[in-house]
C-alpha cells in the first residue's frame, strides 16, 4: 500500500495520433485544461504516444517529475492499455495507476462516433476530468499468483474445435472435447466437396476425426452439453451433461445389424437434412466417429410403446442398454475454447420463395446431401417431388443474408458454395442441365476463389444479377416459375425451373445464447460470439481464459476456421504454459466464497 | 472535502443493474460529500472490468476497490460509502 500513501503525482499525456486526434480537437485547450486539475503535476502532448519515442518520453517524464500515476489521452483501452501499463511498469508505476482513455472515437474521420470540434472538446475535457478524479482516488489492486490447471475444454467437435483440440493435444495438454451430437465432424462432414479444390470433404476431414478419436490426450465427450461453468482462468469448474445413447459404447462394434433389423423409419433431419430416412436406432453416417449406434428415444417403439427390443435381440455384442441414464460429468480446466459453429438459416419465413410449401425448393445444404454419393439419393441429383432429374436449376443467392428484414450481414460462404455446386452438377452429375444463379454481388475474395468463379462461368453457368420477386409452382408438373428483372438486357424474364436452390444464410448455432449466458460471454448484434477487438484480438473474449474460433465468431469458410482454431490454441498455450498466473486477488477470493 | 469515485459496471441486458443504479442515485442525494458515479458498460469497455477481476454485473467499485458483486443491500452500500467518506484521504 506504500504507493497509495505517497503524495499523488499524476501525469497526463495527450496523444495527437498523427491527425486522427489533433485534427478533430484543439490539443492546446486540452493541455491547458488538464494542467488545472487537482494532483496533476505534469502535462504534455505527443505526436504518437504509442511509438517507441512516445513511450520513452512517458518514461522520462515519470522519472523527471516523480510521477506515480498517469493517464494517456488517446485511443481505446482494448487496443493500447497494455502497452502503456508495460511502459509504466518499467518505471515502477503499478498497472492499476495507468489509465488510457479514448477520445479518438470523437475525433477520427472514419469513426462512427465522430462529432464536431466543439463537441469533441467538451466530451474530451469531461472524460479527462473524470479519469483524473478516478486516478486520484483509486487504490492499488492486490494481485495474487495462482497455479493453473493445464487441461482444456473445447466446446464443439466441428473442424474448428477438432483443429484446436489436436493442436493443444499435440503440445501436451489434456483436452476434453464436448460435442452435442452423436458424432464429431460438424457441418463439414455434410458438405460432400469443399471449394476451391473440390476435395471430398469427409476424406480430408477423416484424418482429423480419426486422430482425435485415438489421441491419448483427447477425451471425447459425445452427445454431451455444457450445463454450468464457474471459476476463472486457470481454474474453471465445468459441469457436463452426457445424454444416454442406450448403447454401450465400449461394447458396440458399429456392425449395423441393429440398424438393419429396426422396424421404425423416420425422416433424417440431421445427416440427410430432411430428404432421406433413417431408423430409430442408427449410425449417423459411415465415417462417423465414434462409429457407434444410438437410439432415438422419441421414435423408438420400446421407449414409446414398451415393446420391440429387436435391436437387443440381434446385437451380437449385447451392447444395447435401455437402462442408460443421463450422466453428469465434472471437469476442471484451465481454459475454454468455444467452437460451436453455425446453423443454416431456415428460409420458411421468406414466403416469396415457397420453401416448405413447394417440394422442389431446397437449400444449398440439402443440395449438398443430394449430390453426395453417400447421401439419400446416393449421388444422383433427383427432384424431391417425383425423383426425376432436373434440367433447369435456379439458385438464389443471399436468402436471409444482406437483407434488413432477416440478417443484415453477408454470410460470406454462399457465393462460393453455389459456384461449387454448379461446378459439380455441370462437370459430374448432369452436364446437360441449365444452371442459373440469381445474385446481388458475387463475392470471391479468398485465395484461388476468383479463378474458381471464372472456371464456373467457363462451364456455361448463367449469372443473372437480380433477385426473383416471387416463385409460383405449376401444380401439375411441380415446376417452378420465377420472374426476374434482368438488368443486363433491361427486360423482365421468366424462368421455369425443375429445382430451385436457396443459398441460405449462416446463423449462430442453436443454443448459442444459452451457452453465452453460462460462460458470461458477449454476443455481437447478429448473435455470434463477440471478440475483444475485431481486427487485433479476433479470438479473445470478454472473459480471460475463454476463446472463440470458427463460425461461432461469425460466418467463415474452412481455411479461416482452421486459422482461428490455431490462433485460439496458441492463446491458450500462451496463458497456461508457465503453469502460474497473476490475477486480481478479488477474483480468487470471490470464487472461494462461492464454493 | 470528502469525496468518492464510484464505478458501476453494468451491461445493457442486465436485470439487476437498474436497481443498483437507482440505489446509487438515492445515496448520492442522501449522503454528505462529493460522490461521482460512472457507469461502465462492460460490453463497450471490456478492459476495465478485467482489470478489477469483475466477472458479473452489476459490480460496484468504490475508489478503485471492488466492493460489491450483484445488487447490494442498500444498507451495506450506504455503510461502504460512509466509510470511504470518513477516511478522507484514501489509503
Amino acid at each position: 500500500m506504500a504507493q497509495d500513501k505517497k503524495e499523488k503525482r499524476i501525469g497526463v499525456f495527450i496523444c495527437h495520433c498523427g491527425k486522427n486526434i489533433a485534427g478533430g480537437v484543439d490539443i492546446d485547450s486540452l493541455l491547458e485544461y488538464s494542467k488545472g486539475l487537482q494532483d496533476v503535476v505534469f502535462v504534455i502532448d505527443n505526436k504518437f504516444s504509442c511509438s517507441e519515442e512516445g513511450q520513452v518520453a512517458i518514461q522520462n517524464a515519470i522519472k523527471e517529475n516523480k510521477l506515480n500515476r498517469f493517464i494517456v489521452v488517446a485511443c481505446s483501452p482494448s487496443l493500447h492499455l497494455a502497452t502503456f501499463q508495460r511502459c509504466g511498469k518499467k518505471m515502477g508505476v503499478e498497472e492499476a495507476f495507468v489509465d488510457l482513455i479514448d477520445v479518438r472515437k470523437w475525433t477520427m474521420h472514419s469513426s462512427p462516433h465522430k462529432v464536431n470540434h466543439e463537441k469533441a472538446l467538451e466530451n474530451s475535457t469531461k472524460l479527462i476530468e473524470q479519469a483524473a478524479r478516478r486516478m486520484r482516488l483509486k487504490r492499488r489492486i492486490p494481485k495474487v499468483t495462482i497455479e493453473v490447471n493445464s487441461s482444456i475444454l473445447v466446446i464443439g467437435g466441428g473442424v474448428a474445435g477438432l483443429e484446436a483440440s489436436l493442436d493443444l493435444a499435440d503440445k501436451g495438454y489434456k483436452v476434453d472435447l464436448v460435442e452435442r451430437l452423436p458424432t464429431i465432424g460438424g457441418k463439414m462432414a455434410l458438405l460432400y466437396k469443399v471449394f476451391p479444390t473440390n476435395d471430398c470433404a469427409p476424406c480430408i476431414l477423416a484424418p482429423k476425426t480419426a486422430y482425435a478419436n485415438i489421441h491419448s490426450n483427447i477425451n471425447l465427450l459425445i452427445n454431451s452439453e455444457i450445463i454450468n461453468v464457474e471459476g476463472y482462468i486457470g481454474n474453471f469448474s465445468v459441469m457436463v451433461n452426457q445424454n444416454p445413447r442406450y448403447v454401450d459404447e465400449k461394447k458396440c462394434t458399429g456392425c449395423g445389424l441393429c440398424v438393419e433389423k429396426c422396424p421404425i423409419k423416420v425422416i433424417d433431419n440431421e445427416y440427410s437434412r430432411g430428404l432421406g430416412k433413417r431408423k430409430a436406432i442408427y449410425i449417423p453416417y459411415d465415417q462417423a466417429i465414434p462409429k457407434k449406434a444410438i437410439i432415438d428415444k422419441q421414435n423408438c417403439l420400446y421407449f414409446q410403446k414398451g415393446s420391440c427390443k429387436l435391436c437387443e435381440k440381434v446385437c451380437p455384442a449385447q451392447a444395447i442398454d435401455f437402462e442408460q441414464q443421463p450422466k453428469e460429468i465434472a471437469l476442471k480446466v484451465g481454459a475454454i475454447i468455444v467452437a460451436t459453429g453455425f446453423d443454416e438459416y431456415n428460409p420458411t419465413p421468406k414466403t416469396e420463395y415457397g420453401y416448405g410449401r413447394y417440394g422442389n425448393v431446397v437449400t444449398q445444404f440439402q443440395l449438398a446431401r443430394l449430390l453426395d454419393i453417400d447421401g439419400p439419393t446416393k449421388g444422383r441429383l433427383l427432384r424431391p417431388t417425383d425423383g426425376k432429374e432436373p434440367k433447369n436449376i435456379v439458385m438464389i443467392q443471399c436468402v436471409g443474408s444482406r437483407d434488413e428484414n432477416t440478417n443484415g450481414y453477408c454470410s460470406s460462404v454462399c457465393c462460393m458454395y453455389a459456384l461449387k455446386h454448379a461446378q459439380i452438377i455441370k462437370e459430374m452429375v448432369l452436364p446437360d442441365s441449365e444452371i442459373y444463379i440469381c445474385y446481388i454481388d458475387i463475392r470471391t475474395t479468398g485465395k484461388g476463389f476468383e479463378e474458381y468463379y471464372r472456371h464456373t462461368r467457363e462451364l456455361g453457368v448463367n449469372f443473372i444479377r437480380a433477385r426473383p420477386s416471387e416463385i409460383v409452382e405449376n401444380r401439375e408438373t411441380k415446376n417452378l416459375i420465377l420472374k426476374v428483372e434482368d438488368p443486363d438486357i433491361g427486360a423482365l424474364i421468366e424462368l421455369e425451373a425443375d429445382l430451385v436452390v436457396l443459398s441460405s444464410a449462416t446463423v449462430p448455432s442453436r443454443g448459442t445464447r444459452e451457452l453465452s449466458e453460462i460462460l458470461r460471454l458477449n454476443l455481437d448484434e447478429n448473435g455470434f460470439f463477440k471478440e475483444v477487438h475485431p481486427k487485433l484480438r479476433p479470438v479473445e473474449t470478454n472473459v480471460r481464459g475463454i476463446y472463440i474460433c470458427g463460425s461461432a465468431q461469425g460466418p467463415k469458410d474452412i481455411p479461416d476456421s482452421i486459422v482461428q482454431a490455431k490462433a485460439a490454441a496458441s492463446c491458450v498455450d500462451t496463458e497456461l504454459r508457465k503453469g502460474k498466473i497473476e490475477l486480481p486477488e478479488v477474483v480468487v477470493n470471490s470464487v472461494k466464497i462461492l464454493h | 472535502m470528502a469525496e468518492v469515485y464510484v464505478e458501476e459496471f453494468m451491461s445493457p441486458g442486465c436485470t439487476g443493474c437498474p436497481a443498483a443504479r437507482q440505489m446509487l442515485k438515492e445515496l448520492s442525494e442522501e449522503l454528505e460529500g462529493e460522490m461521482t458515479v460512472e457507469e461502465v458498460d462492460i460490453t463497450v469497455d471490456t478492459t476495465r472490468a478485467a482489470e478489477y477481476g469483475i466477472m458479473s454485473v452489476p459490480s460496484i467499485v468504490i475508489n478503485g476497490v471492488l466492493k460489491f458483486t450483484g445488487v447490494p443491500k442498500k444498507e451495506e452500500l450506504k455503510k461502504a460509502l460512509e466509510e470511504e467518506f470518513e477516511t478522507d484521504e484514501p489509503s
